[in-house]
């Protein structure tokens, strides 16, 4: 599932994983609410996500909220949460690191390099192992 | 009375702990060693360097592939002993999709012709999706790895009466010998040497594992004009 | 990880594993420090005594003696400073139930050691990518 507020980093997203091949099923939140309804709320999908990626912009609050949140639901605590964001903000990045996301990553700026990324970021989901059903 | 069956479930329930703890140390204290062999040994070519004598390079290769091979063996146990524990869900399949869905899996089917037939009134049902399709894709993986033609023919028919559903997958390959007909279902056996065809020899022996726990049966029948053929029946209802 | 080299605990009790992700560093021309802990009881000795500097990375095995991979991470997580280390599970345990404890204390990942070095290499490249990637 990705959090993100911005359209356009959502198209491309969806380009870049049609363009890899990434068979998993992808969903959307616009916001931290959406995302909370989709994960426990009236709209919650099944199966659960098994990786979550956050867009925290400058007004990170609540991204961390959401992320808050997730780890305090016995249901949800295990989900792997990468934030990707495209501001310097330290204290956003401690708090996160703090909730024990598994990874902190600075968004690519140019289209090419967001293959790129999200290629090593396919690559890595590769090569872990998750519970029973793949993905 | 009532005591003595008390502690026999006890027992039981004891006997099936130690059981699990002993296929996880297997699993893991076994493999530990395994894999140092194989790493030692890629770091022994690796130091040796590209100056050495081709013997010597084909006996490594060797000496890693049969290490392989017992890591497929120890996976296989593995795998049998964990029949009845994993991939337990009961869910909704469809059975023509599910065929499908193992002939997608398969990885040798160049030059294969695959003929489905089904005769069914309802192509739903809800079943271990994940045992039956394991059954499915080692057959059809059987039928094709042991296959000596150029060009493959297998095909897959699907019946159902009352109370099963049949399936049956034949194949115009070599069949087998009459005399060891009967050991095929056993572990590790394989009708040719390891040398000719590197496989585990597992598939049927976990094959046979599911459909005794679904409640079906398993069975080989000589095609008449050789080739072989596999008949399961699957029960429509599993109670487990 | 930029430009820094952090610091990297390798929690592992086989001797030969552990010169296995030695020799994988070296081949994919991974230069942080790399620290080595034989068990949970050794590893939170160094890290509570800073024995070592702090990492941020720590990979680490399950099964092992004295204290198993599990149980020091549930250790682990239960003390402020070490929050935010991320933990990366490599081990032979194909077990849900391992793999379950271990992402409910939110590991950032779990690899399965694979049999050949060539393709420990490549999981190992794929980690340096990943790292590389993320800020810590």
């Amino acid at each position: 599932m990705l959090v993100d507020n911005n359209k356009i980093d959502v198209v491309s997203t969806r380009d870049a994983f049609s363009k890899l091949g990434i068979g998993t099923t992808l969903h959307f939140a616009e916001s931290e609410s959406e995302a909370w309804s989709l994960l426990q709320g009236d709209n919650k999908i099944s199966p659960t996500p098994k990786i979550i990626l956050i867009d925290i912009n400058e007004n990170g609050l609540s991204g961390i909220d959401l992320l808050h949140k997730i780890r305090e639901t016995p249901d949800l605590k295990s989900i792997l949460v990468f934030v990707i964001t495209n501001t310097d903000n330290d204290e956003n990045k401690v708090a996160a690191l703090n909730l024990n996301i598994a990874g902190y990553i600075r968004k690519p700026i140019e289209s090419e390099s967001n293959i790129d990324f999200f290629s090593i970021l396919n690559d890595y989901w590769n090569i872990i192992e998750f519970t029973s059903e793949k993905k | 009375m009532k005591e003595s069956v008390n502690n026999c479930e006890e027992e039981l329930e004891a006997l099936k702990k130690e059981y699990e703890e002993f296929v996880y140390i297997v699993s893991h204290d076994i493999k530990t060693p395994m894999r140092a062999i194989i790493n030692i040994t890629t770091w022994i070519e690796d130091d040796l360097g590209s100056n050495v004598d081709q013997d010597i390079l084909d006996n490594f290769s060797l000496l890693k592939n049969r290490v392989g091979r017992l890591e497929n063996m120890m996976n296989a146990l593995l795998e049998i002993s964990r029949v009845s524990r994993t991939n337990m869900e009961l869910y909704e399949v469809n059975i023509p999709k599910l065929i499908n869905d193992c002939v997608e899996m398969l990885d040798n089917k160049s030059n294969v012709e695959f003929h489905m037939t089904y005769h069914l009134k309802e192509e739903k049902c809800i079943t271990l999706g994940k045992k039956l399709e394991k059954v499915v894709f080692s057959l059809l993986d059987n039928a094709i790895r042991f296959h000596d033609k150029e060009m493959k023919n297998v095909i897959i028919e699907v019946s159902e009466n009352e109370t099963d559903y049949l399936i049956s997958i034949s194949d115009d390959g070599p069949g087998i010998p009459e005399e060891v007909q009967d050991k095929i279902f056993a572990i590790f056996y394989t009708v040719n040497s390891k040398d000719v065809v590197d496989t585990t020899g597992a598939g049927l022996t976990v094959s046979n594992r599911i459909l005794k726990m679904v409640g079906g049966t398993l069975e080989y029948v000589p095609a008449i004009d050789k080739g072989s053929v596999f008949k399961f029946n699957w029960p429509k209802v599993i109670r487990i | 990880m930029t430009n820094r080299l952090v610091n990297i605990l390798l929690v592992e009790d086989d001797e030969v594993d552990v010169m296995n992700v030695k020799r994988a560093f070296a081949k994919n021309n991974i230069q942080n420090p790399l620290f080595v802990a034989g068990n949970g009881v050794e590893a939170l000795e160094m890290l509570n005594n800073s024995i070592v500097p702090l990492p941020r990375i720590i990979i680490l095995d399950i099964n092992m003696p004295k204290m198993n991979g599990i149980e020091f991470l549930r250790l682990m997580r239960e003390d402020d400073k070490f929050k935010n280390i991320s933990v990366f599970v490599m081990t032979t345990s194909n077990e849900d139930s391992d793999k379950i404890d271990a992402y409910n204390l939110n590991v950032a990942g779990y690899i399965l050691k694979p049999l050949s070095f060539e393709k420990f290499l490549s999981s190992v490249a794929t980690l340096k990518n990943f790292w590389q990637l993320c800020e810590m």
